[in-house]
């Protein structure tokens, strides 16, 4: 594949008219590259951010707290026995070993709880945010009975991804995607199927359909004059919003400027030329969840490798999935297998989710530049779950994946552990390792300035 | 907002004056027939709901009713290519669009809180394309479209169409700035095409917000300048998405045009008149379905191992079984919305006559479903008996009474569930240990934790014992015979047939119903300033014999469709 880059007219025409060159990369980037980031060609192409999330945690084991058992526990699968760099992979990290993750054990949340309204602590909705955002669930018309919960804020992969210290001045055309593969969910109350947040009540489903996301990456029309006319028209809705902006209440201010964002970046996508890279056939709409991966990935790669984004979320399975897990002799949804104590079903279907991480990986390392440089070692990869286990919901113990080498500014292979430790401390470490200024990460009770300092460079 | 929270065992009596109600009225179909005559509505001015003194259970009696706020709703998928097939005429091609949210179950409350993201942004913008490019492919689909010859991009023709789609689209008349904006998008990009320069300026009023999201903001009342009436044009267009999940029509804007629709009077007038048409029965459906939650049996499958018989299109077979009975009863026979949980009717294909052992009635097979009387002596009768709501409400392998328990208090009868205390085992032992499920439930009745809340659902959902985590008939459990007695608030009852008897006049079964459409039809949940409008709504349902028909009519005429108060930061 040849990768070619998104070119705004917009920005040529200035370009030429100055003179200039036109992809200008910012200098802290540059000299955040390192020497695994500098392409040969000259350009740079930047560090790539990702989320890899799979429901329901890990199988639990007496560190989550309470009283666990359950049926034929075997205790701790997931945290290796040793810490720091070269640490043997536990079973569970195995399908995973060959990318040599570093991993951060011990986290837990360190949000605050209110009182009202109730069922705040359910490790479902409270882990799942403070992995997913830094916080805690907004308290406000959270309804536990029903499950209705929302962010107080967006998510880390949209943190990034609008982040001015990511892209700078030039965006990739998508600033993310928002990926998934299981369309089993918990919960139909919309919450429930997605993990990419912009706020509160700001959802980014994730498209989980092959042949969707292949249209959205390469499906363009190359009539530069037509899409030239359909941006042209946005300005015309973007004064109607900006009449029924004055009109509205605050809340609903709020819902129409994340409109008026939209389409403003829908505009700016309209402006940038159709030309990407050379597209595989339209893809198959496979239904086994390791193939589903596998197709999602490569166009996700293939995405990152041509520029189209560098920025992403990837939900394998929904938090507190009821995806049945028949290829594995599991008769049930898989949340209520956790809750019917069936550790060795649980322990399988993890098992599996790993192998799905690692079928994931494999197809990132598989693209690198000319000059060798693949999307893992220019990936800082988050993969977590969103809580430590689920036969008693627990939020203690945690699993956080680091993944890839953030162009150099993250350590492999390191086991970090922090018993009771901070879960945003992964976060502030991801960000720094983009290169993101980051005095601290973390909100009501959930602050910290502390990167996990054996895995930031 | 504010939540209430029912006593376990608590039996509130209906406490609804009743001397603001009309009596009589027409006992036609209003569904089927359409006008149904006069009704006496000579003290119509007096129906607003003022709320009643002798208030049992709805928190401080003093509260007097106080209109909810302001909500900005985005159309939902089914409103959008409803609205857009009205506006440029069938056939349009299939779009993707972002899916609706149903947060407290329906698409109008997802539609004022959840917003829309990038990707649904860019639907919407390839939605346009698509859609205008399709009309204007055929030039006689075009020109009849446009309705006159542009010569140019921004002529008097192109203006004049501008102006006309534009007041359908944005169910209210242009302003001349407003025509000027978009024959100046039309001029722009008309690259000496003025019907390239009319799509594309029709594409943009596609993507305008007066055309996503219904713009019902009220204005000053006249006759009480300190709160919001809701405008002519946006009574036409909450009547309409209500009754027809689309745009009003052109009688219904002339009405508006009229100022007719000001008058409960004309409001009524326009609504039994759209609820003859075709177009109520489906968005009735619509509500049901949500109300129900139906579309969780998309989710709904067995292992063909356990459960040879649940066969992939059963969880389909089942809801359209639910649809065809809500249908019937609701729509078509518009009886007693009661008989819904108690009526022996329902309507079988093949598959679902095998499920409840009976013969297929004559006209039934694989894909036709057939009226049908389930036997009088047999185990089933109503909603809750039926393959829908059992399956829904049970795991893949075993029931789960505390599910059909929490469905039955929510959605039947509109009580709260408390959430599980954050420390709860929720872990319930193996079959493997022997007796039924009922039995390894056991703690949920012994440990006070689980208790207080078990207690309330799960005596009511033991009455649904009988019926197998797929639907069908049983009498063991795990090789133990199972015993379906239970209880609902105090009277114990032997089955989920007697259930059904005791449903079909519960009083708590009406004021529920009309707490889910005016959630529905408000698109978010009522607040404490509109708890007597609900009251009075209940109360009026009940007069008229529970008949959904007439509670819309109650519920489009009532002050509550018809005012609105400022939104404001937090909310309530």
């Amino acid at each position: 594949m040849k990768p070619r880059k998104f070119l705004s007219r917009r920005t040529m025409l200035k370009g030429a008219l100055g003179g200039g060159v036109v992809s200008l990369a910012l200098p802290p980037l540059e000299a955040m590259m390192g020497s695994n980031g500098a392409l040969a060609d000259g350009t740079t192409e930047g560090p790539i951010f990702g989320v890899f999330f799979w429901a329901n945690g890990t199988p639990w084991h007496g560190g989550h707290g309470g009283v666990q058992g359950g049926q034929g526990s075997q205790g701790d699968v997931w945290t290796p026995a040793e810490v720091g760099p070269g640490y043997t992979p536990s079973s569970l990290l195995q399908p995973i070993a060959a990318h040599q993750p570093s991993i951060a054990t011990g986290l837990t949340p360190h949000t605050e709880v209110p009182a009202a309204p109730p069922g705040q602590s359910d490790g479902h909705m409270r882990g799942f945010m403070v992995a997913l955002t830094g916080d805690r669930i907004r308290p406000e018309g959270f309804d536990h009975p029903s499950h209705t919960l929302t962010a107080l804020r967006p998510s880390i992969d949209q943190v990034v991804a609008k982040h001015p210290e990511f892209y700078g001045k030039s965006p990739a055309p998508y600033r993310s995607l928002v990926l998934g593969v299981s369309e089993a969910r918990f919960h139909d109350y919309g919450h429930w199927n997605a993990i990419s947040y912009n706020g509160p009540d700001s959802l980014n489903l994730p498209v989980s359909s092959p042949g969707q996301l292949w249209n959205l990456l390469f499906d363009i029309p190359d009539d530069f004059e037509a899409l030239e006319r359909r941006a042209n028209v946005l300005d015309a809705v973007l004064e109607d919003a900006n009449d029924l902006r004055a009109k509205l209440g605050p809340r609903d201010q709020a819902r129409l400027d994340d409109h008026l964002d939209h389409i403003s970046e829908v505009q700016r996508r309209l402006e940038l030329s159709g030309v990407t890279c050379e597209p595989g056939a339209q893809p198959a709409e496979p239904t086994d969840l390791m193939e589903k991966t596998q197709v999602m990935s490569e166009l996700l790669a293939m995405a990152l490798g041509c520029g189209i984004t560098r920025a992403f979320s990837f939900m394998l399975t929904s938090p507190a999935t009821t995806h049945i897990f028949s290829n594995l002799g599991v008769p049930d949804g898989m949340h209520k297998t956790c809750h019917d104590g069936y550790w060795q079903r649980v322990n399988d279907i993890t098992r599996y989710q790993m192998e799905c991480f690692g079928a994931f990986m494999d197809r990132l390392e598989a693209v690198a530049d000319p000059a060798g440089v693949t999307l893992m070692d220019r990936a800082a990869i988050l993969g977590t779950s969103e809580y430590g286990e689920g036969w008693q919901h627990s939020v203690a113990e945690m699993p956080v994946v680091i993944a890839g080498g953030a162009c150099g500014n993250l350590n492999r292979g390191v086991h970090v552990r922090e018993p009771g430790g901070n879960y945003s401390m992964a976060h502030v470490t991801v960000l720094r390792a983009l290169g993101i200024n980051t005095p601290s990460f973390g909100w009501n009770g959930g602050e910290t300035s502390d990167a996990l300092s054996g895995i930031l460079v | 907002m504010r939540r209430k929270v029912w006593l376990i065992g608590a039996i509130a009596l209906l406490g609804c004056g009743s001397d603001g109600a009309r009596a009589g009225g027409g006992t036609d179909g209003p569904f089927m027939t359409g006008p149904s005559g006069e009704t006496d509505s000579g003290d119509s001015d007096d129906d607003d709901a003022t709320g009643d003194d002798d208030d049992d259970d709805s928190g401080d009696p003093s509260q007097p009713y106080e209109p909810g706020q302001q909500v900005l709703p985005r159309l939902t998928q089914r409103q959008y290519r409803n609205s857009v097939t009205d506006l440029l005429g069938a056939p349009l091609p299939e779009v993707e669009l972002e899916p609706d949210t149903n947060p407290y179950l329906f698409e109008s409350i997802g539609a004022t809180s959840t917003s829309l993201s990038e990707l649904g942004t860019q639907q919407y913008e390839e939605a346009a394309e698509t859609l205008t490019q399709a009309v204007w492919a055929d030039s006689a689909r075009r020109d009849a479209l446009i309705g006159c010859a542009p010569a140019a991009a921004d002529d008097a023709c192109a203006q004049e169409f501008l102006a006309r789609f534009g007041r359908r689209a944005f169910r209210r008349p242009l302003s001349a700035a407003e025509v000027a904006r978009w024959s100046e998008v039309s001029a722009t990009v008309a690259d000496g095409d003025p019907y390239q320069g009319l799509r594309y300026a029709t594409a943009g009023m596609l993507q305008s917000p007066y055309f996503l999201y219904r713009v019902e903001l009220g204005e000053e009342d006249p006759d009480d300048p300190a709160r919001l009436r809701y405008t002519d044009y946006e009574l036409a267009s909450r009547l309409s998405f209500l009754l027809w999940d689309s745009i009003p029509d052109e009688e219904l804007l002339a009405a508006a045009d009229d100022g007719a629709l000001l008058d409960p009077d004309g409001l009524e007038q326009q609504a039994r008149r759209m609820m003859a048409d075709a177009r109520t029965r489906l968005s009735v459906a619509s509500f049901f379905a949500q109300y129900f939650d139906l579309r969780r049996l998309d989710g709904v499958s067995r292992d063909p191992g356990l459960y040879p018989d649940f066969t992939s299109s059963m969880a389909d077979s089942m809801r359209t079984e639910v649809e065809l009975l809500v249908e019937d009863l609701v729509y078509r026979q518009d009886s007693d919305i009661r008989r819904l949980f108690s009526t022996r009717k329902t309507f079988v294909n093949t598959e679902l006559a095998e499920l409840y052992g009976i013969e297929p009635p004559p006209g039934a097979s694989e894909i036709s479903f057939a009226p049908v009387d389930l036997p009088e002596d047999g185990p089933r009768a109503g909603m809750l008996t039926l393959g829908a709501f059992l399956a829904m409400n049970a795991h893949e392998t075993e029931t789960s009474p505390t599910l059909r328990g929490k469905y039955l208090r929510e959605r039947v009868l509109c009580m709260e569930v408390p959430a599980p205390p954050d420390d709860a085992d929720t872990n319930v032992p193996d079959p493997a240990e022997g007796g039924t499920l009922r039995e390894r439930l056991e703690q949920h009745r012994v440990d006070p934790a689980c208790a207080s809340c078990h207690a309330f659902v799960d005596p009511p959902g033991f009455l649904f014992e009988n019926f197998d985590s797929a639907g069908a008939y049983r009498t063991t459990d795990n090789g133990f015979p199972v015993d379906a007695s239970g209880e609902l608030d105090g009277v114990p009852l032997a089955d989920a047939r007697e259930l059904a008897d005791v449903l079909a006049d519960n009083p708590f079964v009406g004021p529920c119903v009309v707490k889910q459409l005016f959630r529905h039809t408000n698109g978010r949940l009522e607040s404490g300033g509109e708890e007597p409008a609900l009251e009075d709504l209940a109360a009026r349902f009940e007069q008229r014999g529970h008949r959904f028909s007439e509670l819309l009519v109650e519920l489009v005429r009532h002050e509550s469709f018809r005012y609105v108060t400022q939104q404001t930061e937090e909310g309530e």
